[in-house]
């Protein structure tokens, strides 16, 4: 009897050892009740299983799994942890917040894995945690930094300037949600925006309605006693419609009406009030009749999961496992050293209208992304408004006033 | 004498107060009175419930989410405004707030104080977490095009929606206030609250009495989601800063005061956007309440000792 068991493990731990040595295992990180976190992992999810169909990389298949990191530092590190030891996975991809990519960073050194880094834009602290080179040439950074984010924005609005020049913007004024990620947006306005005098720049910081405010009465009192010729705020999807609503019943109507929220609540865009408020961001659906990408991931995921991808982390996601991929490909191997090596040489035509490569950023040495968009909602869609080359429309200027 | 003559002064003190903000800055007293109804309108059904069952609801917050939920997901279904829905809701969220009461809260009534705060504590964890497993944290508003009503006097201009909430608070005031005095189910609710075993003796059936008050509680939680949701997006942890903010109300206005919560609402909505009216003193606005309820409870406390 004890033979018999011993010749069944034997062949329980062969078997098991032939199919590891098949499979590619990317650990997946995302916070699943968020609505990025939940399309981020189910695009990465389209990727694996396109790459799979597709016969694998080197007759070896994809497997990802996902461990929900609920938006804390604290359970992010215990993912990185549990799928490192338990899991044993060969890269990792993933991330949304900076919080809670903070909390990976010390794993990440530890177990020197290659990380495709989908989220997390704070620079003071995520990317300072990461360090210089070589320490942090693991780690590819795909979303902007907070300060490329900026920087985009400033171009973006020079160049609209001059090709529209009915578009004047002197005056700007920044509606700031009082949590960390309203006061680093206001800093970086000022340095950005104030700093070499060519704006006037003022802002109020309001309670969002997600940390249980939603009065925005005051702050848009300021706003129109200061007249902006932009007039921007930085909160969340809770905020979006109210902050409209209320403008309307106070008849502030500034030549452009911009939001910054992280994503946009459901039916937005239904929303009469809506219309022509611009966004920055990195991908609408409008951008599926100008990009081929775009179209073949928007139909696939509709197809696969019945609902529209909602913000552009589906295909951060969705690229970031096509991209790795590419490299274990090209490498030949998960080993971090070459693979490294092998993403360096990246060079993606992405899904978000641009071709991905790494460069170094102020601190790390794999920066990807490094522009965002302006758009606008029109007729119920994002449209492209800049990078005139991915535009999908012209800017509507002025913001009609309210009727 | 001496109570008339100091109320007489509090009084004129008020009217002098409120005349020179309306003079001075009049969206402060406008906006103040606005949120102050919104607060009242959500405090009181908790301070009927701690006046009454004498116990602290600490789901109150996530019922009225719950109430909301509900109400998005029916009218976007039916096409139906949420302002048609306030009755229904109220309905049900009365029905499922009293079958709460009995399957859980009935059983706690004996319980030692901390035990009821961590069962309702519980219960609220448990609602916004199943919302938020079924619903994820994404935001839903409904966009409604009278939420943007305004009016104009003179060079300003003022939303005017809000003030639903303030006529939201008085009529479940004035309401409450009739039913509690008015009719035979009130004044034995009442009488339950003064002294259950009094009441007992007397025949009222105490935990019957209780059951219907908090069911009637939830039911005006239940009809402010339906009402909140005109103003504000809902997500599954919208209703829990209601919790905190109406506790503190119930407390500085003192237990079964309802009138007292309109006051002390008013109070907090006055001041919090008085501050906000100022560059300096915007982000004061949230300590200044916790403050606010430290005097009062304390200056509170040194009459009771005095006296």
């Amino acid at each position: 009897m004890k033979r018999f068991v011993l010749a069944i493990a034997a062949i329980a731990l062969v078997v098991s050892g032939v199919a590891a040595q098949g499979t590619i295992k990317i650990g997946g990180i995302w916070t699943l009740a968020d609505i990025t976190g939940k399309q981020g992992s189910a695009a990465a999810q389209l990727a694996v299983d396109e790459i799979n169909a597709a016969g694998g990389i080197s007759g070896k298949t994809l497997q990802l799994i996902v461990v929900d990191d609920e938006g804390k530092a604290d359970k992010a590190a215990a993912a990185v942890e549990k799928l490192a030891t338990v899991d044993k996975v060969d890269v990792f991809v993933g991330g949304m917040a900076s919080g809670a990519e903070l909390g990976k960073i010390p794993s990440f050194k530890k177990y020197n894995k290659v990380v495709m880094s989908t989220g997390a834009a704070g620079s003071a602290t995520v990317e300072k945690a990461l360090g210089p080179s070589p320490e942090s040439d693991f780690y590819f950074h795909l979303h902007p930094w907070d300060y490329n984010q900026g920087a985009s924005y400033a171009e973006g609005w020079d160049a609209i300037q001059k090709k529209y020049p009915n578009v004047q913007i002197k005056k700007i004024f920044l509606a700031y949600e009082e949590g960390a990620f309203g006061k680093s947006s206001w800093d970086s306005t000022k340095i950005l925006f104030g700093a070499d005098k060519r704006y006037t720049i003022d802002g109020a910081p309001f309670k969002s309605a997600l940390l249980g405010g939603g009065d925005y009465t005051a702050v848009l009192e300021a706003a129109k006693a200061f007249k902006p010729d932009l007039f921007l705020w930085a909160g969340y999807d809770a905020d979006a419609l109210p902050l409209l609503e209320q403008s309307k019943a106070m008849k502030f109507s500034p030549g452009i009406y911009l939001g910054a929220p992280p994503g946009w609540p459901i039916g937005f865009g239904s929303s009469r009030l809506a219309n022509n408020v611009m966004l920055y961001g990195m991908w609408s659906t409008a951008m599926n009749d100008t990009n081929a990408q775009s179209k073949k991931f928007y139909d696939a995921y509709v197809k696969r999961y019945r609902e529209e991808p909602a913000t552009y982390f589906a295909l951060l996601a969705y690229d970031a496992v096509k991209i790795l991929a590419n490299g274990i490909k090209a490498a030949g191997t998960t080993e971090t050293a070459a693979l490294v090596k092998a993403l360096e040489a990246t060079s993606y035509a992405s899904a978000l209208g641009e071709t991905i490569t790494f460069k170094p950023s102020n601190v790390i040495k794999h920066q990807g992304i490094t522009r965002q968009k302006i758009l606008q909602w029109q007729g119920g869609l994002q449209e492209v408004i800049w990078p005139f080359e991915a535009a999908t429309a012209a800017p509507v200027y002025p913001f009609p006033a309210w009727k | 004498m001496a109570l008339k003559r100091r109320n007489l002064i509090i009084s004129v003190f008020a009217l002098a107060a409120t005349a020179a903000l309306l003079l001075w800055r009049p969206t402060v007293l406008i906006y103040g009175l606005q949120a102050a109804g919104l607060y009242a309108a959500i405090a009181i059904p908790m301070g009927l419930v701690l006046g009454i069952v004498h116990i602290v609801n600490l789901a109150h917050g996530e019922f009225m989410m719950l109430a909301s939920y509900a109400t998005y997901f029916t009218c976007k279904a039916l096409g139906m405004d949420p302002l048609i829905a306030i009755v229904p809701t109220a309905i049900v969220t009365a029905i499922f707030g009293w079958i709460i009461f009995q399957l859980t809260i009935r059983r706690a009534l004996k319980a030692p104080e901390l035990n009821q705060l961590i069962l309702t504590f519980g219960i609220a964890i448990v609602f916004s977490q199943a919302i938020n497993l079924v619903f994820t944290s994404q935001t839903y508003k409904m966009p409604l095009d009278y939420v943007s009503a305004s009016m104009d006097i003179g060079e300003l201009t003022f939303g005017i929606w809000s003030f639903v909430f303030v006529a939201a608070a008085i009529l479940f005031a004035g309401g409450l206030n009739f039913f509690l005095k008015r009719t035979t189910t009130g004044k034995a609710a009442l009488a339950v609250g003064q002294n259950p075993k009094g009441a007992a003796i007397v025949g009222i059936d105490v935990y019957r009495t209780y059951g219907l008050v908090f069911a009637l509680a939830i039911a005006l939680v239940g009809a402010m989601g339906a009402l909140f949701l005109t103003k504000s997006a809902i997500f599954p942890t919208v209703g829990s800063p209601f919790t905190m903010k109406s506790f503190c109300l119930v407390a500085m206005a003192g237990v079964g005061n309802i009138p007292g919560i309109l006051s002390a609402s008013v109070l907090l909505g006055l001041t919090e956007n008085f501050l906000r009216a100022f560059r300096g003193s915007r982000e004061w606005a949230d300590i200044v309440f916790f403050v606010l309820i430290i005097v009062v409870i304390m200056s509170r406390s040194l009459k009771g000792r005095k006296s």
